[in-house]
């Protein structure tokens, strides 16, 4: 009866244990484990993706979290994500935050919390040189772009005639635009130019100046973790002030990087 | 116990529940036509391996570990993507402006099923003793002429149990062609999960639907086998 007795009592221990990282409190656990474990793109510069030479992942989103893991004082783990697993890692537990390309949308904020934005950009089109002159062209086209993304979301409707081709990530979708089999890529434009950016042929390709829509990018948190969220935003509010941020968009996306555009934006409270 | 309280209005209904619909269809209409070709070449390279010519019974060899031996997935990239740099131009631009997804889908799928269903229907052959068609042979059938009235109809019996499963990994790994763009049952469900975030519904909704098919497979086989391939002994 004992044994019984005790064996009851662990098994209920493991649920209590099981339930701390989705209900508990990340900014703790974090602290506790030494260690900041963020979900990020690996194959999407200048966003995320691994470097040639020295095999690491790198990029816009990276920097800013290695910047929160330092403020934390704690180890920077970096797990590859896609649009579509992201949200369901976060809720798991498996990763705790997200930095990996994520538009605020009211949808997605009932599900998780976002930061403040932390980087703002808007969705145009990756096509083949002089095909695109208005929205008019688009129609009736196959138009590849990624699974669980907005961008399928808001290139559906903004093209109701048009048929929206999900690939499993950008690249899939780019390689399918190089062989003619979509007419036309379409996400966020700083995406798009990174994509632009490393394309063998890119003479042959360039960017709309079509635009379906504004692309808030913020940092993804488990819902209702109000410490953890002040800490990240009170870290990006510190980093605009001391020129950091600025520093980092400037080191993927000034004049001289690959993919040159203009800061639109500053991180601020919403 | 469970702490999830399962949504299953928001799924099965409106758009959802039509876009999970159509995802059933093109499932259906995929493994349909991937099981044809499969079936298909399945029967022409088992006869080849099976048959006197040494050079097409290498060949035919060859056929089977190669795409039996590596991924489906690869192979589905392999048809979609590799395709463009074989193909010529003209054929490439003309491919674009079809549903060249759906089509890469079933060449692969079926090409890689075909692969194991020629070593069961072989295996089946290899079941009927040899006996019976040197019988058929001196008694004045060709080749092919004893296999088509002597051996194949024997070997089809014993070799539907295994052809069956076949045709559930065919109908199940045709989930893979949604990484191509094809609109299929999982790339659907994939589909409500993003918009509706109510993914263990979408794909509990899923799960169901391809066990219902699978069941669906499996019946249809067995009144096949009992009905039309019943003992030949009452007639």
């Amino acid at each position: 009866m004992k044994k019984l007795t005790m064996m009851v009592a662990a098994l209920g221990l493991c649920f209590l244990c099981a339930q701390t990282p989705l209900a508990g409190d990340t900014l703790a656990t974090v602290k506790q484990k030494g260690v900041l474990v963020a979900g990020v793109k690996d194959s999407l510069p200048p966003f995320g993706y691994v470097d040639e030479k020295t095999r690491e992942i790198v990029g816009y989103d990276i920097d800013f979290v290695k910047a929160i893991a330092q403020r934390l004082g704690v180890r920077l783990d970096l797990k590859p994500v896609t649009s579509a697993s992201r949200m369901p890692q976060l809720s798991e537990g498996n990763i705790d935050i997200i930095a990996a390309t994520m538009t605020k949308t009211p949808e997605r904020a009932k599900q998780i919390d976002f930061s403040h934005t932390y980087f703002a950009t808007g969705q145009k089109f990756l096509v083949k040189k002089g095909t695109v002159k208005g929205l008019k062209d688009l129609e009736g086209k196959k138009i590849g772009t990624a699974k669980g993304s907005t961008s399928e979301q808001n290139a559906a409707q903004a093209l109701p005639t048009a048929t929206v081709l999900s690939f499993d990530d950008y690249p899939q979708a780019f390689l399918a635009l190089q062989q003619g089999k979509v007419f036309a890529v379409t996400t966020d434009e700083s995406i798009l130019a990174g994509m632009l950016a490393k394309a063998p042929n890119k003479a042959m390709f360039e960017i709309t100046e079509v635009r379906i829509s504004d692309e808030p990018y913020g940092l993804g948190l488990r819902k209702g973790d109000a410490a953890f969220l002040a800490v990240v935003n009170q870290a990006l509010l510190e980093m605009e002030r001391s020129g950091q941020a600025k520093a980092i968009f400037d080191k993927w996306f000034g004049p001289g990087s690959p993919t040159p555009m203009a800061r639109g934006f500053v991180i601020k409270p919403d | 116990m469970l702490k999830y309280h399962f949504d299953w209005g928001t799924v099965l209904s409106g758009r959802y529940l039509d876009w999970l619909l159509s995802g059933v269809v093109v499932t259906l209409e995929i493994s349909a036509l991937s099981l044809a070709l499969a079936m298909f070449l399945g029967v022409l390279v088992a006869m080849l391996r099976l048959g006197p010519l040494g050079f097409l019974r290498r060949l035919a060899q060859a056929y089977l570990e190669f795409f039996r031996n590596t991924p489906l997935l690869v192979q589905i990239f392999f048809w979609y993507f590799g395709s463009y740099k074989i193909l010529p131009q003209a054929l490439n631009d003309w491919l674009a402006t079809t549903n060249f997804e759906f089509a890469a889908g079933v060449v692969a799928l079926g090409i890689y099923t075909s692969a194991f269903i020629a070593e069961d229907i072989r295996s089946g052959v290899r079941a009927i003793p040899k006996e019976q068609m040197e019988a058929a042979r001196s008694a004045g059938f060709g080749y092919l002429g004893a296999m088509r009235h002597v051996i194949l109809p024997q070997a089809v019996r014993i070799t539907i149990p295994p052809l069956v499963n076949q045709f559930l990994n065919l109908t199940k790994n045709s989930s893979l062609a949604m990484t191509i763009g094809v609109a299929e049952l999982t790339y659907q469900a994939r589909q409500v999960e993003s918009y509706s975030f109510k993914g263990l519904e979408a794909f509990s909704a899923a799960a169901l639907a391809y066990l219902l098919i699978s069941l669906f497979i499996a019946g249809a086989v067995n009144l096949y086998t009992r009905w039309v391939l019943r003992p030949a002994a009452g007639r």
